[in-house]
């Protein structure tokens, strides 16, 4: 187990490096970070020095591997737009972000596991058409125009949601949350409704068809001849057994929620670190791109490592292979 | 059931915070789409910096609501005598936020600091010698020649106290690293910082020192950076915000067609024009011709002015909302020459028969450049551009990118003409003429933005003069020269000055002035 989870480490390690190499290979085409931080009427001569003192003319190499150098010593750098130090700028977003992808996920979780138990129960119910209709929808509409659409319905025509940022937030030791206020959760529902949905969708289609599955399977129908309460079947033995690959799945799909939030908050302007990202790509502030792209690449690796030892826990024919 | 309960009380909740925004009425929250990179007004010159840093600190002069100059923490300027340059003379018993006294050692310690290099403002004290205290309340601006137009041009400098920036360790702009001017302010304008959150939220308050006559009635004001304008619309319609700046063209009917919402327009100062590869000598997007470069020729630049339909223009994509440009500053602008004011005529005929005349009956091929999220409909307005280019031969090979891929490309002489807008950053018609008009010199710093490189002898002998003469009917004429000849040349199309549209809900007062700056102390909310 411990030997398991160091290789994950020592992996995790070099995808974070490829991760960088890459990022600083493709920041070259993103365009010129000195055009943006000075003004009109900086002289040639003050912008080529500004870009020698960044090292901005040093080569593509070099300058990454001072980016690797200093990030391992622990040194993110600052920011070339606000000249702020990136390690803060990127703390202070990440519990925007990791709140929001956690509050979507259970929104995809509490209303997709239902969902896929009844459809897969009444497969020919018209509520079952119903739903398997309104989902199909709701994953072919971009999240851009799903976010706008909430907005002018709860935000603007009903007015009982905020149309943008967080609302109330409560500070916890360096964690900024919502989830202490009435306001903080007002802020959250359609940001974390307009992020879930393809998850939403996504875990109740599969939590559907794992479940016809098992409910085919020979123990259920042994369990069915033994009576059992149809309601016991269903969500004690049936339910348990879809969950495997539903967790395996959704696990895996929580690292795209957290790096693909970035539709969501700019729609909604909510705080996160994708806000900052798309901004620093505006600006072209590099250094913000990097630790960005590397954090969410740690975030992967994280959620992967989790799934994967979630999958020990549940899974007890894996345990005794390891062991063998 | 739950839910129907969750649903009654968002209800309430809703409106008790409706209830709670008009209990305080003078806090106004509004929203623009980006937010100050710092609060240090020497690090930045960018519009979102200067213009919301104009509420916190105050230069010697300042910009009323109709752009003109008047005394701010300087009560009268005149010109040294036996000596190039100003002198100011300073507002007495003004105090710094923090309590310091406001004299001349802070004017001295914050040209110092502007003027170093590792300013963004520093372009703007080129022209100064030296600067002289004379008394505690009198500073004068050395100049190397006499310069008139200096007060003008130094209206957004603003001023730190020194002692507040040596004990912070700020007296240097922070140009790597952070240092405290970053987020900490202490100027003596109407409002001060009463907190920050970089990129989502920046309290305002009044400033109940202030020197001047209070005019606004806010007790607070909130700053939060929208990005996305669908969203900034619905905030401000939704009520969580009272004013926005900009909105987008296509969102003027929705506002408009709403009670309590009000749509402000007005004309920014900046001039949006077609610019050509004057010195390139061939066509680099070209597929017909080979080894030379048409636009060149004055008859192909005129073909090309007289092929764009300005009217078109303003009613296909601006909604009838602009006018067509003549010279690169509107109209109102110091130095505007009302001699040259006429815009070349929308006329096909002629500019075909101009391309038959340089030797291109069938027209030609070249690469037109765009930026696409610079200026109002930018890519929108290329276009249509390239098809009216296109109906008398000129085939423009159209292609559009982001602003920060796009100066690049300019400066690299990635192209064959451009689109261009330029505001004339001293709100005088010499400044377009040194940046754009006169030959690029980099060590002489003139002609930065000239990426054509338009070059003309008398132009660049007659900006020297024009930036050093007092008389203004002898500068006037000067000025006319060099329109009239930019014009005669075709040195660049200007096309039209650019809309300026703000939203507001209509309890608000504010003044829309045309530099885009957005200030508070006029801002009153019934």
């Amino acid at each position: 187990m411990a030997y398991f989870i160091l290789k994950r480490i020592v992996q995790s390690v070099f995808v974070m490096v490829a991760v960088a190499f890459i990022a600083f290979s493709l920041f070259r085409f993103v365009g010129d970070p000195i055009t943006q931080m000075t003004g009109v009427e900086t002289s040639v001569v003050d912008q080529e020095r500004l870009r020698e003192e960044l090292g901005l003319n040093d080569p593509y190499v070099t300058q990454f591997l001072r980016f690797v150098r200093e990030m391992v010593q622990g040194d993110f750098g600052f920011s070339y737009r606000t000249r702020q130090p990136v390690a803060n700028m990127i703390a202070d977003r990440i519990p925007a972000t990791l709140e929001l992808g956690i509050v979507a996920l259970m929104i995809s979780l509490l209303v997709g596991v239902p969902a896929g138990v009844y459809t897969a129960l009444k497969p020919r119910g018209i509520l079952t058409q119903s739903i398997l209709m309104t989902t199909l929808v709701g994953v072919s509409i971009p999240t851009f125009v799903i976010g706008i659409m909430l907005i002018f319905i709860f935000g603007v025509q009903l007015g009982w949601l905020p149309t943008f940022g967080r609302g109330g937030t409560v500070k916890i030791g360096i964690w900024e949350s919502s989830f202490f206020t009435l306001n903080g959760w007002r802020a959250l529902v359609l940001p974390a409704i307009t992020l879930g949905v393809y998850q939403l969708t996504l875990t109740m289609r599969l939590v559907r068809t794992e479940m016809m599955g098992v409910m085919k399977s020979d123990y259920i129908r042994f369990a069915m001849a033994r009576g059992i309460s149809m309601k016991r079947l269903h969500y004690k033995h049936a339910l348990r057994n879809t969950m495997v690959p539903v967790i395996t799945i959704v696990g895996l799909q929580f690292g795209g929620v957290i790096a693909f939030s970035i539709v969501t908050e700019s729609v909604f302007q909510w705080p996160g670190m994708g806000l900052l990202f798309l901004e620093s790509i505006r600006f072209v502030d590099i250094p913000v791109m990097g630790v960005y792209l590397v954090v969410i690449a740690f975030f992967f690796v994280l959620v992967n490592l989790i799934v994967d030892l979630l999958y020990f826990a549940i899974d007890p024919r894996l345990r005794t292979k390891e062991a063998s | 059931m739950n839910i129907n309960k969750l649903a009654k009380s968002t209800a309430i909740a809703a409106v008790l915070a409706v209830n709670a925004t008009l209990g305080m009425a003078d806090t106004l929250r509004w929203a623009s789409k980006t937010d100050p990179d710092t609060m240090d007004p020497h690090a930045g010159s960018s519009a979102p910096v200067l213009s919301f840093l104009n509420n916190v600190y105050e230069g010697l002069v300042r910009r009323g609501r109709d752009m003109s100059i008047e005394p701010s923490l300087a009560t009268s300027w005149e010109p040294l005598t036996g000596d190039n340059g100003w002198r100011f003379t300073l507002r007495e018993g003004v105090v710094f936020q923090d309590g310091a006294k406001f004299d001349a050692e802070d004017v001295l310690f914050s040209y110092n600091r502007a003027s170093d290099e590792a300013s963004d403002v520093r372009s703007w004290f080129a022209p100064v010698k030296e600067v002289r205290l004379v008394d505690e309340y009198t500073v004068d601006f050395v100049t190397k020649v006499p310069n008139p137009l200096f007060p003008d041009s130094i209206a957004n400098f603003m001023i730190l106290d020194k002692g507040w920036a040596e004990r912070n360790g700020a007296e240097l702009p922070a140009r790597d690293a952070e240092n405290f001017a970053t987020m900490n302010v202490n100027g003596t304008g109407p409002f001060k910082l009463e907190s920050r959150d970089p990129g989502i939220k920046t309290v305002l308050v009044p400033n109940a020192s202030w020197w001047g006559d209070v005019e606004h009635n806010i007790t607070e004001a909130v700053f939060t950076p929208i990005g996305n304008s669908a969203t900034g619309l619905a905030a401000l319609l939704s009520g969580e915000i009272d004013f926005i700046q900009p909105i987008p063209l296509q969102d003027i009917a929705q506002v408009e067609s709403r009670d309590s919402f009000r749509v402000l327009e007005g004309e920014e100062t900046r001039v949006i024009m077609f610019g050509f590869g004057h010195e390139h000598e061939e066509l680099l997007y070209s597929s017909d011709v080979d080894g030379s470069n048409p636009f060149q020729d004055v008859r192909v630049r005129q073909a090309a002015a007289h092929a764009i339909d300005i009217a078109s223009i303003d009613r296909v994509l601006f909604r009838g909302k602009i006018d067509g440009a003549s010279q690169l500053v509107p109209a109102g602008i110091s130095g505007y020459s009302d001699a040259n004011s006429t815009r070349p005529a929308y006329d096909p005929d002629r500019a075909k028969a101009l391309l038959v005349e340089a030797g291109y009956p069938n027209g030609f091929s070249f690469g037109l450049k765009c930026p696409n999220d610079r200026y109002i409909n930018d890519e929108a307005l290329c276009r249509a551009a390239a098809s009216m280019f296109a109906a008398v031969g000129l085939n423009a090979e159209l292609s559009t990118g982001p602003v920060r891929d796009y100066w690049p490309q300019l400066r690299e002489d990635d192209f064959d003409m451009y689109l261009l807008g330029w505001s004339p950053g001293t709100f005088d018609m010499e400044h377009p003429i040194r940046f754009l008009m006169s030959t690029p010199n980099s060590e002489k710093k003139l002609g930065s933005w000239n990426f054509g490189g338009y070059s003309n002898q008398r132009v660049d002998e007659l900006l020297p003069s024009i930036q050093q003469e007092i008389d203004p009917a002898t500068r006037q004429s000067m000025i006319d020269e060099v329109v009239a000849i930019t014009q005669a040349e075709v040195a660049y199309i200007p096309l039209y000055t650019q809309p300026l549209i703000w939203a507001s809900k209509d309890n608000i007062n504010l003044t829309q002035r045309a530099d885009n700056f957005f200030m508070l102390r006029w801002v009153t909310i019934n």
